[in-house]
């Protein structure tokens, strides 16, 4: 079953000049104040600040894999927006 | 009238400089492109960012854009960002004339983005508080030491110059802090709140975050709107120094084909005067 069928996450993770994934996904992984985290879908929504560190986006294809120094992310109705290095 | 060879020598001069002319264009045309793209990216960026920002709700009293208990001794801040170099017309200068048009400078504090507009600033004698370097690459604008050197002030207001269209370039200032306070104004839809988010660390500090990173990207996307117009103006100016080369090179050829025909006027004169001599000279010895 593709990620697309799976009525997955919609992610969008960019940087002020680099997109770095737009599409379905099945989780996110990153780091915040707390630790290492991962969003699934039907996740709360929610509103963090990143630490640097990888962020890994789990796809039906390959993995997107990147690094970040500072971010946001937040998660609306399994919708995720990432936004890196501002 | 020049002799022919001194024109030919001047025409091929100016040859060379409307060949360079053409290829400073051409970059300036390149760079025109290259910036608008990146504008657009930032500004997509800069709308989604904002509608998440927006949806924050928190006591309005408590964030950074209410400047109230904010005040540098009751001065205010200017921030004036112009080109790194020489080369973009009267861009620079027509900036700081409207913001010395618009400001009492007794009271403002004037913080320059660019060597440039500092240079200008000096010869007119008009103090600076602050000045920064523009950033080499515009793929990364680290303002954080700027929005760190204003935060005091209760009134920041920005100078910039705006890209129009290729053929326009238009001076702007905006308000930095009210510049974000209205975009926030009357956004209801979706809020977040404690209630139905989890925030981590906390609300207060994810808004003191983004209100800040708002800041850094709104003047950042300024200093990108002010490279466009810069290279911009950069394309005109070389524009029009390519047209000038190209109406001098014809006045040039018109000056070189008229000394020609007057040179070679010249010598058939003078081998008539000396037919005539001679025939003179033959016509008395025969005599």
């Amino acid at each position: 079953m593709s990620a697309k069928e799976q009525a997955t996450l919609h992610v969008i993770a960019r940087a002020p000049f680099t997109l770095y994934y737009d599409g379905p996904a099945l989780s996110l992984s990153a780091l915040n104040a707390v630790g290492k985290f991962d969003i699934l879908p039907g996740h709360a929504d929610f509103f963090s600040m990143l630490l640097a560190g990888e962020v890994y986006i789990e796809t039906d294809k390959e993995p997107i894999i990147f690094n970040i120094s500072t971010g946001i992310v937040t998660v609306r109705a399994d919708e995720v927006l990432l936004f890196a290095n501002m | 009238m020049r002799r022919a060879s001194v024109i030919e020598k001047d025409a091929a001069s100016i040859g060379t400089l409307k060949d360079l002319t053409n290829v400073f264009e051409s970059l300036a045309s390149t760079q025109v492109a290259k910036m608008k793209t990146k504008v657009l990216i930032s500004q997509d960026f800069f709308g989604l960012l904002w509608e998440r920002y927006t949806s924050l709700r928190i006591d309005p009293a408590r964030r950074i854009t209410n400047r109230d208990g904010v005040g540098n001794n009751g001065r205010n801040a200017i921030i004036l960002i112009s080109a790194e170099a020489g080369l973009s017309g009267d861009l620079d200068a027509r900036v700081i004339e409207t913001m010395v048009t618009d400001n009492d400078l007794s009271k403002t504090d004037i913080l320059v983005l660019g060597s440039h507009g500092a240079s200008q600033l000096t010869q007119r004698g008009i103090p600076y508080a602050r000045f920064f370097k523009l950033p080499e690459s515009d793929d990364y604008i680290n303002v954080s030491p700027v929005i760190e050197a204003v935060l005091p002030y209760e009134r920041i207001v920005v100078y910039y110059e705006e890209y129009v269209s290729l053929g326009s370039q238009i001076v702007r200032s905006i308000d930095l802090v009210s510049h974000i306070s209205d975009m926030s104004k009357d956004y209801e839809e979706g809020t977040m709140t404690d209630y139905d988010t989890i925030f981590e660390p906390s609300l207060e500090m994810i808004a003191d975050e983004m209100e800040e990173t708002m800041m850094r990207l709104a003047l950042s996307q300024t200093i990108l709107q002010s490279a466009l117009a810069q290279a911009a103006s950069r394309f005109n100016a070389m524009t029009m120094a390519e047209d000038r080369a190209g109406e001098l090179l014809g006045e040039y050829k018109l000056e070189f084909h008229r000394a020609k025909r007057s040179e070679s006027d010249r010598r058939l004169r003078e081998v008539l005067v000396g037919m005539k001599k001679k025939r003179r000279e033959a016509a008395a010895e025969a005599s």
